[in-house]
Order: C-alpha cells, then structure tokens, then sequence
C-alpha cells in the first residue's frame, strides 16, 4: 500500500469483509483506530481494508486491547459501522473483528484461493440479512406461580414438593419453549442458527436466557417478525420475551473455515 | 426493517454487537497467525463486560469447552 514516509511503524492490513468488485466505497477515518477504509479489487471480489497499526493489532497488543473495554467498544463499533454502511448499498461477507493481512499480496492470494467459495457466497447474501433473536424466560416467577397454584396452605412439606414439581415444570417449558420458537422462526427464514445463550450475569438480566439465534431472512421480508408475534402471543403469559435485533450483515451464516489461516 | 430503523449502533449494546463480532465463529486470521484462541477471545470478551458493569464480582465460566454452535439450554 503507501510508502513508509507517513510513519515507519510496522502495519497490517485489516479486513472488514468481502464485497462484488465494481462496489464503490471511500471511507475517509471511517475505520477502526480512526483509519481510512478503501477496496482492493481482484477478481470478481472486492475486499473492504484498511491499514492498521501492528502496534494496535499486533498479537501482544491485541491480546491487551482486547481486554480493554474502550478499546473493544470502539473498535467493535467502528467494525461495525463499516460494514452497516456498506450493507445499506450492497452485498457483503462481513469479517469478525481483527482479521489481519500481513501485506496486499497475501490478502491478494487468499482472494484467488477463495474465489469459488466467495462469489458463491455473495450470491447466497444478496439481498439478504441477519435478524436476531433472544428469547428469555422469567423462570422465578413461574416456579412461583406453579407452586403458588398447588398450594393448599399451611402445609410446609406440601409447599416445598409443589415447589419442586413447579420447578421440574418449568424446566420442561424452557426446553420445550426454546425448541419450539427456533422450529417456527427457522420456518420463517431462509437460514438459522442456535447460538449459545448468555449467562445471565453477562445479559444483566434476571430472565434467563432461552434461545440466541440467529436467522437469515430476505431483506423487508416480515415473515420473522410474524412468527414472532404469534409465539408471543403463545408463550408471552408464561413469562417469555422475545427481543429483535438487526438488520445485520449475515456474520453467523459466513462458513468458518473461510478465513482460516 | 423499515427506513425509520435507527442506526445499529444507536439500538445495539456492547453485548449484542460483540456477540457478533466475537462471537464463536471469532477467526483471528488473515495471513498472521495470531494464536489468542477462539475460546480464550471469548472469555476475554466477557471478562471485559463483566468488569464494565461493576456488578459482578466473579463469574464461573466454563472450562475451556462447550464452546461450539450447541444450544445450551
């Protein structure tokens, strides 16, 4: 890329994710650690890249950044601004964070090796994006509710194995209920995936968390959040929420072995 | 969906847009092999989310598995 007279500090290229060639895109300090964000053309395919600091991006670095959560927030936003802006224009094969290229001819190579997988992939996105879903579950209150039911009273031992088969209860229902909605909103998508859910210390949320998915849909499609009107409706007055976010770039639907080194 | 969707990073908290963006599938790649893990990203990720919030002292996670595609509920 440029020459060394801005500065003699080792740098990578960082890689946001891969769009049709002919995409244009200039991004003028758009980019994470304020960088400029440009396309590097081979091919059919075009890459999404800046040129970051190995300072910044290096391992060691990296590995402390990383833990610093000013820095995370940053440079995930800025990640993900990136690849916001350029989804609101075009087909994109979002990257995850920090995926690096030594130099252009490298990144160049990976290009060409992965030519076939990419355009295929391309046409899988086009005119797609990622939903999510999070479903949780007030399991305290519905333990409380079903215990509260079989309760006839007084009776200590009574409340407690009411309690105890509230509990076994609900358990049941959490299964049930998370299988249940990834069925109806997977038949209402293109593609889907489960992810793990969240500890609910992580969430900060006292509901625990049923379902973390993911689902593929055709852009301005409402059939998703249709299934999710009717499972609230079905599930809602058991103590279940369900919480939508996206339009995203299709992150959790791009292969894994893409990008691997 | 509609053109009144605001922005992503206005509606998005730092959890959701790091689920994503460091979520399982994380490949720390390119041509520069950086060996942070997969799993140790992970954990490092909630390390830093958990400090921010000041809530939580201590959190057991996993250890080191269970950090595939499965549904853990």
């Amino acid at each position: 890329m440029s020459d060394a007279a801005v500065s003699a500090a080792p740098t990578a290229l960082y890689v946001y994710g891969l769009v049709p060639a002919g995409t244009e895109l200039e991004l003028s300090g758009a980019g994470v650690d304020a960088t400029d964000v440009g396309l590097l053309t081979e091919g059919d395919v075009a890459a999404i890249v800046g040129v970051v600091p190995l300072g910044q991006f290096g391992e060691e670095p990296l590995r402390t950044n990383l833990e610093d959560r000013d820095w995370l927030e940053r440079t995930a936003r800025s990640h993900e601004a990136v690849l916001d802006r350029v989804l609101g224009t075009t087909t994109v094969i979002p990257f995850r964070i920090a995926t690096l290229y030594g130099d252009e001819e490298n990144l160049r190579g990976f290009m060409r090796a992965s030519g076939a997988l990419v355009t295929g992939l391309l046409a899988a996105f086009e005119g797609k994006v990622e939903l999510g879903v999070k479903v949780y579950f007030d399991r305290a209150s519905a333990v409380e509710r079903g215990a509260g039911e079989a309760e006839s009273g007084q009776d200590y031992l009574r409340r407690r194995q009411a309690e105890k088969t509230a509990s076994g209860e609900a358990d049941a229902f959490a299964v049930d209920c998370a299988r249940t909605s990834h069925e109806h909103l997977s038949a209402a998508s293109l593609d889907a995936r489960s992810n793990r859910p969240q500890a609910s210390e992580l969430s900060g949320r006292t509901e625990q968390m049923l379902l973390n998915g993911a689902y593929l849909v055709e852009r301005g499609d409402a059939r998703l959040e249709q299934a999710l009107r009717e499972l609230e409706a079905s599930f809602g007055e058991q103590g279940v929420t369900y919480e939508l976010t996206g339009p995203w770039p299709p992150y959790n639907f791009v292969p894994r072995n893409l990008v691997a080194a | 969906m509609s053109e009144s969707t605001p922005p992503l990073e206005q509606q998005v908290t730092l959890l959701e847009l790091v689920d994503r963006v460091l979520n399982k599938g994380v490949v720390l790649s390119g041509d520069i092999t950086l060996s942070v893990a997969d799993v140790d990203l992970v954990y490092l990720s909630l390390r830093v989310l958990l400090a921010s919030a000041g809530t939580i002292d201590r959190l057991a996670l996993p250890n080191g598995n269970g950090n595939g595609n499965g549904n853990g509920s």
